[in-house]
């Protein structure tokens, strides 16, 4: 039998990212194929691409046997290919019906009105052939997450596509509309419709999946059947492969003090009682998966979101941090994930963005810029740090990435914080610049600093932590020390769901 | 076993006509109208002047062009976009209007086709600019409202062009049609062309394809994208038809004084994009109604009319109409926050 | 509720004003409408015609358009005065056809139209309070003529070729020019639209242009100090005469970069348009036109009370 989609030795890259290298991947009628893998394994960039919004370097897409090119959105329609994002794309201003059928609304009179009455009883149809009771005139705006992304799906399936693709649709689902999605995927099954699944959620998997495609570091690893291969199983092939630098054997336990401590943090639906504690001169691994709500904590613990209710301890001593500026004061400091965004002045040189944490210490009668003070720190930080730029007055965002991370560090180094929160500190850089990351880390925590150390890629954790704390969904589902921490009990710890039971 | 329906819904549940009263826009337009009503009997205390009819007709007239120009802007300012050359753009689509019908002794009907035409044009390369250029909208129109006033005073030679050659010109913003039927309510046409105008563009923005996309994109415009429109097609076309209501503007002003003033205009735009904005629309799209614009255009006309009725100094009349400006925003940022 | 707070005080304070306003509800009341009420001139104008006021215990408003362009704002400013029903009205048009069918209004309801600064083009103004630009220009080109020795080449710039104030001024100087000082040269005549830079360009071009040339005549207080600042860049010395005041021009005369310049007298318009508006309230005959005076002003009758009084900064 043809299979409905059929892609082989597909590649796409970005600049400076190589997100899939000849992948394969098949889709045969009625049946619900999951794709599996990490966070960056290239699942969202492949199923994009199928769905016309990139399009391919390399490589072949064949629909029915036949080659197709897919270069928008459109032509997917066209090809019937349904897609639901991961993230919403929806038009909060419009109603749901009018977002379900948006450019291919129902015409009235002289075919230059729109007929909204048509408009809303067809979205009424769909909506109660998926059970799901939402006023198709109300605002998508005034939704609920959960009715969003039930809105997502009825507009997915109102295309009446051979083939749809589902990227993390339960992602604010509970359980009961979860049954409700399956149920829909159970009827579109029966009816020869195509699904690909994209979930991390390995119970979902056991569920709904026929079969199951790991993806790993945007290449093709296996395809296997769900019901014969174990969790376990899948989770080995999603993260195994062999450590090319071996973690740096004995490191001291740290017995320094307490730098910091958190107990019973509650800070929105990412932060649910967490609590850990930080020691001088150690480096603590938070991982888990994207949307574990390790940044979220990081986030609470340095002021820039509310906290709901829980304790901080800075030195032993009971803090009260409602802003950044108070988390400053006590000396924490926060590297954001996304330095471009929150991390650099990045139209600013290179000088300016080094002192900005601490431009009181530059000013003379308060007011004045004492640009001459301003040159030496950058120029000790550029030695110290090995900031490749032609000078201190380079504009930032001219330089890479790398260099980048290493002025945000720069700026935090000027601040003299003690406790510091490195948010994936190496995205988006190059290997030799993330070796010297590294170096840099290490002499900060045998400095004496106390680092909390953010990361999806686990051979980072792995190599870099002395401790490593995991997140799942908000929570800390576990703790380990450097010599019982495997990429397998990680990855165990990072899916383990408040719902899953022994698969 | 089925899911808990209201659950599902995740909406606060208002039923029927308290819903459709209570329901942010609804209560958005109400509170504007609220405005209007109070400032009319407001002004009517403050002087006798104020309520008779030569003086609501003065209103009236005063209101036309801008409440067309602000019309205009309403379309361009859903999307999420602006556009600065609206004022410029009308006064040269009435000099163009008079080369037609002055310089080259065209008929009437074609002077009137050729400063829609124009305003059309320009629209559209307005929209090409933002859409196709990617140009930020604020900064295309800017640059088209200077290019469009240098061509005004170029082509018009920097004198004003009379329109008194072609006879019946004057009729389109001063006659008045409805004095014909009913003699003693000579509304001048231009509020007539006005409230029609009015009238086509809220239907063109809630019942077509046009007016839907103008809404979607100000929302989302990249799940517009994703959702297979052709984005950049329709956002051209919406600029293109605000530029021909630009040129309707153009045709109510030079009818009115019967001539076209090519350095008239700068500074238009921004009454108009006041009128948009305390009308209840939001400068970052995705919303608006053009009715609430016209009750925008006409708190401005009557604010300034009463203020001037009332003699007050027409210094503090300029600061008045800014506090006004400041508070409406200000009133629609906190409904904003609440719902 | 915070609009329910806002409108409490506005009707506050609207009581408060609107109950002064009625309390003049018996006076004469005559309305002003100008070309403009930022600039200094007008200003003039509006003090004028405040002491013409308070001289006839009349009430009078003043107002007008934020730039001379925006003639479609000045009916409306005309159409709000008319509805307050006036008992005369004073109007300087910026557009002389736009006004008529207001003013015809203002006609039927027997209310008495005086015209001042720019005339009207019809008969509806009982009188135009208006400075001689044609007399004056010529003046200043007598002036001109005398500083120069009677001979030489002279430039011109003049602020636009429509409005009836730039027709005059330039005619006026020319022909006198040409009548009387037959060994004066005008060599050019440019027009900067009153914009400072925009006369500072030209003067500059002018004088680049010819290199004898002994003096520049700014027909507007803009082209003044726009060619006087042409001049001092160039650092040729040439008579500058300049027209009306401005603080700018004053310096200049002080300093010796100009030479002098002929004032109208704004504050005298302001209050003929009173005075006018009452004597025909009272059914007096009013001559045509009122010639509101000009005088030729420099370093050394400056400061004298007559010519200081009509000068403003």
């Amino acid at each position: 039998m043809t299979p409905l989609i059929s892609v082989k030795k597909l590649s796409k890259s970005f600049p400076g990212v190589r997100a899939l290298h000849d992948v394969q991947f098949d889709l045969v009628e009625g049946e619900v194929h999951a794709l599996m893998g990490e966070n960056g394994a290239g699942k969202s960039t492949l199923m994009k691409v199928l769905a016309g919004v990139y399009t391919r370097d390399s490589g072949e897409i064949l629909l029915g046997g036949q080659p197709v090119q897919l270069q928008s959105p459109r032509d997917a329609q066209a090809a019937g290919i349904g897609i639901i994002h991961q993230e919403l794309q929806l038009m909060n201003h419009l109603t749901v019906a009018q977002n379900i059928f948006i450019g291919r609304e129902p015409r009235g009179r002289l075919g230059l009105f729109l007929d909204e009455d048509k408009l809303n009883a067809q979205a009424r149809e769909i909506l109660s052939r998926m059970h799901v009771n939402i006023d198709p005139r109300a605002m998508v705006g005034n939704l609920t997450v959960a009715s969003q992304q039930m809105v997502e799906i009825a507009k997915a399936l109102s295309f009446d596509s051979r083939v749809l693709i589902m990227d993390e649709p339960t992602s604010a689902l509970n359980d009961a509309e979860i049954a409700e999605l399956f149920r829909i995927i159970r009827e579109l099954k029966q009816r020869g419709v195509g699904v690909v699944y994209i979930s991390h959620k390995m119970d979902e998997l056991k569920q709904i999946a026929d079969r199951v495609t790991v993806l790993r570091d945007g290449e093709y690893v296996a395809t296997v059947a769900a019901a014969d291969t174990s969790v376990e199983a899948i989770i080995g092939m999603m993260v195994g492969r062999t450590l090319s630098d071996v973690a740096p054997a004995g490191r001291a336990a740290s017995q320094g003090e307490i730098a910091l401590e958190v107990r019973n943090l509650h800070a929105g639906p990412l932060v649910r009682d967490v609590s850990f504690t930080l020691r001088k001169g150690e480096i603590l691994g938070f991982a888990g998966l994207m949307g574990a709500g390790r940044t979220e904590v990081a986030r609470a613990v340095f002021g820039a979101d509310p906290v709901e209710s829980g304790e901080i301890f800075v030195k032993g001593a009971k803090a009260s941090i409602r802003t950044p500026s108070d988390a400053v004061a006590h000396g924490i400091g926060y590297l954001s994930e996304d330095r471009k965004r929150f991390g650099l002045a990045t139209g600013m040189d290179v000088e300016s963005n080094i002192v900005m944490s601490n431009l009181r210490n530059f000013l003379s009668l308060n007011f004045f810029l004492r640009r001459a003070r301003m040159r030496r720190r950058a120029s000790h930080f550029i030695n110290l740090l090995a900031i490749r730029t032609p000078s201190a007055a380079q504009q930032v965002r001219l330089l890479s990435g790398g260099n980048q991370q290493k002025i945000v560090i720069a700026k935090w180094l000027e601040r003299d914080c003690d406790v510091l929160f490195f948010d994936e500190p190496t995205r988006g850089i190059d290997v030799g610049a993330k070796s010297e990351i590294y170096k840099l880390l290490r002499s900060l925590a045998d400095e004496g600093k106390a680092i909390v150390m953010i990361s999806s890629e686990l051979p980072e954790i792995l190599r870099m932590s002395d401790r490593v704390v995991v997140m799942c969904e908000g929570r800390i589902t576990g703790e380990l020390p450097a010599e019982q921490a495997t990429q397998e009990r990680i990855m165990h710890l990072a899916t383990q769901r408040q719902t899953l039971k022994a698969a | 076993m089925q899911p808990d329906s209201s659950a599902l819904t995740g909406q606060r549940r208002l039923t029927g006509l308290r819903a459709r009263i209570f329901s942010p826009t609804a209560l958005q337009k109400l509170l504007a109208f609220a405005s209007l009503i109070l400032l009319l009997v407001f002004f009517s205390f403050a002087s006798p002047a104020f309520m008779q009819m030569d003086n609501i007709l003065g209103i009236l007239q005063a209101t036309a062009v801008n409440g067309v120009l602000a019309i205009a802007s309403t379309f361009v300012i859903i999307t999420g976009g602006i556009d600065l050359s609206v004022g410029t753009l009308m006064t040269f689509t009435a000099v163009i209007c008079g080369v037609f019908l002055t310089y080259w002794h065209l008929p009437m009907w074609l002077g009137v086709l050729a400063a829609i035409g124009t305003g059309a044009i320009c629209g559209t390369i307005s929209g090409t600019l933002t859409a196709k250029m990617k140009i930020p909208p604020f900064i295309a129109t800017l640059g088209m409202m200077l290019l469009l006033k240098g061509l005004s005073l170029v082509v018009s030679a920097d004198k004003p062009i009379y329109l008194t050659d072609t006879e019946n010109f004057y009729m389109i913003s001063q006659d008045s049609l409805i004095g014909y039927l009913v003699p003693s309510l000579p509304i001048p046409n231009a509020v007539l062309i006005l409230f029609f105008l009015a009238i086509m563009s809220s239907v063109t923005l809630n019942r077509t394809a046009l007016g839907r996309y103008t809404f979607a994109l100000g929302s989302n415009e990249e799940a517009v994208r994703l959702s297979g429109v052709n984005v950049d097609r329709w956002k051209i076309a919406i600029y293109g038809l605000g530029g021909a209501i630009c040129g309707i503007a153009g045709l109510l002003i030079a009818s009115r004084l019967n001539s076209a003033q090519p350095a008239l205009g700068q500074g238009y735009e921004l009454e108009a994009i006041a009128a948009v904005v305390i009308g209840g629309t939001s400068l970052s799209g995705g919303s608006g109604t053009i009715l609430g614009t016209i009750i925008g255009a006409f708190i401005m006309s009557v604010l300034t009319n009463g203020l001037r009725i009332m003699s007050v100094a027409q210094e503090w009349q300029i600061v008045v109409t800014g506090l006004i400006i400041i508070l409406a925003v200000y009133a629609d940022i906190l409904r904003r926050r609440k719902s | 509720m915070l609009n329910r707070k806002l409108f409490g005080v506005v009707i506050g304070v609207g009581a408060l004003v609107g109950g002064a306003n009625l309390a003049h509800a018996d006076e004469v009341y005559i309305p002003l409408i100008s070309k403009g009420f930022q600039h200094q001139f007008w200003q003039a104008v509006k003090a004028g015609a405040e002491q013409g006021a308070k001289e006839h215990k009349v009430r009078i408003t003043f107002e007008g358009p934020e730039t001379e362009a925006m003639v479609d704002k000045q009916i409306d400013m005309l159409s709000a005065a008319l509805a307050k029903k006036p008992q005369a009205l004073g109007i300087a048009a910026l557009d002389s056809k736009a006004a008529i069918p207001l003013l015809r209004r203002a006609q039927a309801a027997k209310i008495p139209v005086i015209a001042f600064d720019s005339g009207v083009d019809s008969d509806i103004p009982l009188t135009t309070c208006s400075t001689d630009n044609l007399a004056a220009a010529a003046l200043a080109a007598d002036k001109m003529a005398e500083a120069i020795g009677n001979a030489g080449e002279v430039g011109v710039i003049v602020h636009d070729q429509t409005s009836r104030t730039g027709i005059d001024r330039r005619d006026g100087f020319l022909n006198e020019m040409k009548s009387k000082h037959p060994n004066v040269k005008i060599v050019s005549v440019q027009y900067g639209g009153g914009d400072h830079l925009k006369s500072a360009e030209i003067a500059k071009a002018m004088i680049q242009a010819n290199p004898n040339l002994k003096g520049i005549f700014g027909a507007n207080e803009g082209s003044a100090e726009g060619a006087a600042i042409g001049v001092k860049e160039s650092g040729k010395k040439l008579v500058l005469i300049g027209y009306d005041s401005g603080k700018e021009q004053k310096d200049d005369i002080n300093s010796g970069l100009m030479a002098g310049a002929i004032t109208q007298n704004p504050i005298g318009i302001g209050k003929c348009v009173v005075d006018s508006a009452v004597k025909a309230l009272k059914g007096e005959k009013l001559p045509k036109k009122v010639d509101t005076g000009f005088y030729w002003y420099d370093k050394s009758n400056m400061n004298d009370p007559k010519i200081a009084a009509v000068l403003y900064d």
